[in-house]
């Protein structure tokens, strides 16, 4: 493979594109609509006590990710069968440029593109790190994923475009099967964790069923409940019993949100953690996608004891309307958190989605390279060499 | 035009027996052919003959179902890199990038050949020269009328300068100048040494430049034949006369195969050798011969000769 000849086909594309399209006014598009979605992002967030750096960045990466996705298909989606159409395709491939150089170049170009989107998108990410709660190594590895993601877009808008004889359906293909990771990853999830369950036996931490029988009729000698009042349990009164539950495989069923660019996007990004030691409060869509993906990966946990009296008094009693008698337990609250914290650090999720994606994308370039190679032995129908 | 065939040693085009189909239809049945380098060998045949598809397989586009290609020594599906060094090649509707000039189209093709950058820059201003299109070097493509763009798809097939040049129809769309020009210009490549393999539909431009010329039909080769001017071709002459009375009884008395043609007389005469002993017995007869020529060019004549079971 010749760099030279590789970037021949990049600028010659980069080239075409620069001039036939109005590039100035798309790209100040581009910054004018990120600019005021972070904006009215910052205006809707920005609170004293918190920091509004995660939603900011959070919001401007999703849409940069949203607008990326519509975007970078039209530079690839019509890019091979736009040139056999044109009959200039087999200029090309009669001259010392490979099928490899050819379909890397292309996606270059494309790439190149979509890198130049991201730059755009950059000062409105700096505005994030600057309002606090984010931490730069987190913020390089979500880009990273981002250019990652973007490559890969192109890569399939690329493979249609080798693959149909007209620029509008590989357009349209392309389209469809974005939208398939986006929304249909995510509906085959949720339709099937409702559908892939388990009943399980858990050990639970609770309050026993004896315990508000006891409240209706009191065992003999005890004190009779004031009536219409029933006493709120305490910690004291907790016990570890087993239950059969139906709980959901999400074990099972994380990969499919393992596949979704956004999620993968989310759960590299660096509001997963405030781990600049700054709360962070307020809309942070990434950090709940990641948490929710995670939990799924993480699955019920059906080995531990699930313990349902964290959140009761500690000790005493109170009626259920009244205050309680004591307050509630901060220290088991935090255990909780902890806890929870812990497994979703132990299930990443977006290392996994980019590898798919990653896959996902070098396969369809392979695919592109097969479909450009020449001599053609079988042509596609419908298909013209020139 | 007299009928030839043989090897051609070392370079040049030689396809043997050649098929192609593209699912039920047989683009190329049977098609052989030699084009020798210092030659420009026309490749003839009605629309459909098969003529494109023989020679985007040459260009390494296409796979033969059957049959062997090489050009220069070099198959083209199994060294294609090989061949394309050596092939320049234009296929018929010249597509281009319509957003660069016509300098940056050609400095584009250099660097697609792997030619040093000042190499393609002089070569670029050499073939320009060439095609006559230095003065729109700075145009973009897309204000090309069709026929500098045809003289740009020339410049683009020539500019690494190959020794084997494939051309599909390379004078539609041009202009009566540039058509000699273009003869002109491939004839002075084929003198250099170059193997020019050249289809046309405008058979008496390929009479004035072919060497050489393959009558293909239904994806078949029907006949190859050299273009020397003193091989027998039967053909069809237009005789007009001052007193056409006479003239029919001297082409009766001379026992020519004629037929009236309006105003004027149409004689079939086996070569030029006849046509010749025939204007000379007409002079003489007193009918006062005005005009005496072949209704068809040699070529044009043995095409439709071959082609004549299409009607």
């Amino acid at each position: 493979m010749s760099a030279t000849r590789l970037w021949t086909v990049a600028r010659l594309e980069l080239v075409q594109r620069q001039r036939t399209s109005r590039w100035p006014i798309v790209f100040g598009a581009w910054f004018v609509i990120i600019g005021l979605v972070t904006l009215a992002s910052w205006r809707a967030v920005r609170e004293a006590d918190f920091s509004s750096g995660p939603s900011l960045y959070d919001v401007t990466t999703f849409f940069v990710l949203m607008l990326g996705m519509l975007v970078v298909p039209s530079l690839t989606a019509t890019t091979v069968n736009g040139d056999r159409e044109h009959g200039v395709l087999a200029t090309l491939q009669t001259t010392l440029v490979t099928s490899w150089e050819l379909v890397l170049g292309k996606l270059l170009a494309s790439w190149i593109v979509s890198l130049c989107f991201l730059a755009t998108a950059l000062p409105f990410l700096a505005w994030a790190w600057i309002e606090g709660g984010l931490s730069v190594g987190r913020i390089l590895l979500s880009l990273l994923v981002l250019v990652v993601v973007m490559a890969v877009v192109a890569a399939v808008g690329l493979m249609f475009s080798t693959l149909t004889a007209r620029p509008v359906s590989s357009a349209v293909l392309t389209y469809l099967s974005l939208a398939s990771l986006v929304f249909g990853t995510l509906i085959a999830f949720l339709l099937s964790a409702v559908l892939l369950t388990d009943q399980v036996t858990v050990r639970v931490n609770g309050i026993p069923e004896s315990y508000w029988a006891a409240q209706v009729e009191p065992p003999t000698g005890a004190e009779p409940p004031v009536e219409g009042r029933m006493m709120q349990p305490t910690q004291a009164d907790c016990e570890v019993f087993t239950r059969t539950s139906e709980v959901s495989r999400t074990d099972r069923l994380w990969p499919l949100l393992a596949m979704n660019p956004f999620v993968v996007v989310a759960d590299a990004a660096p509001s997963r953690h405030a781990d600049t030691g700054t709360f962070t409060g307020g809309f942070t869509p990434m950090r709940w996608i990641s948490d929710g993906a995670r939990d799924a990966k993480a699955g019920p946990a059906v080995g531990e004891v699930q313990d349902e009296c964290s959140y009761l008094p500690a000790s005493g009693s109170a009626p259920l309307d009244g205050e309680s008698a004591d307050d509630l337990s901060l220290a088991a609250e935090e255990a909780r958190n902890a806890a929870a914290l812990e497994r979703r650090d132990a299930n990443p999720v977006w290392p996994w989605g980019l590898a798919f994606l990653v896959g996902l994308g070098l396969v369809s370039v392979v695919v592109a390279e097969q479909r450009v190679r020449t001599p053609v032995r079988r042509l596609p129908s419908g298909t013209r060499i020139a | 035009m007299s009928s030839a065939e043989g090897p051609v040693s070392g370079g040049g085009i030689v396809v043997d027996r050649v098929h192609r189909a593209f699912g039920d239809v047989v683009a190329v049945d049977d098609i052989s052919l030699v084009a020798r380098p210092g030659e420009v060998t026309a490749l003839i045949g009605p629309n459909g003959a098969g003529k494109t598809t023989l020679m985007l397989m040459l260009a390494t586009l296409l796979v033969p179902d059957d049959g062997s290609i090489t050009v220069d020594g070099f198959s083209p599906v199994d060294d294609p890199r090989e061949v394309r060094k050596r092939i320049g090649w234009m296929p018929d509707g010249f597509g281009t990038w319509d957003a660069l000039t016509v300098r940056e189209v050609l400095h584009t093709i250099g660097a697609a050949y792997d030619m040093p950058v000042g190499e393609t820059r002089a070569r670029t201003e050499e073939v320009l020269a060439q095609v006559h299109l230095a003065d729109l070097a700075d145009r973009r493509a897309r204000v090309l009328s069709r026929g500098q763009k045809q003289r740009l798809g020339m410049a683009r097939a020539l500019l690494h300068r190959p020794t084997t040049l494939i051309l599909d129809e390379p004078a539609s769309g041009l202009d009566p100048r540039s058509r000699i020009e273009l003869r002109d210009l491939l004839r002075g490549l084929a003198a250099a040494g170059t193997t020019v393999l050249v289809s046309s539909h405008i058979l008496t431009e390929l009479q004035e430049m072919a060497d050489r010329a393959v009558i293909v039909s239904r994806g078949r080769t029907i006949e190859t034949q050299t273009v020397d001017g003193a091989a027998p071709v039967a053909r069809t002459w237009r005789v007009t006369a001052l007193d056409r009375a006479r003239l029919v009884t001297a082409l009766g008395e001379a026992g020519a195969d004629w037929h009236d043609a309006g105003t004027a007389v149409d004689v079939t005469l086996a070569g030029d050798r006849e046509a010749a002993e025939l204007l000379a017995r007409l002079a003489g007869s007193g009918a006062g011969v005005t005009a005496y020529a072949p209704l068809h060019g040699e070529m044009e004549a043995a095409y439709l000769a071959a082609t004549e079971d299409r009607q």
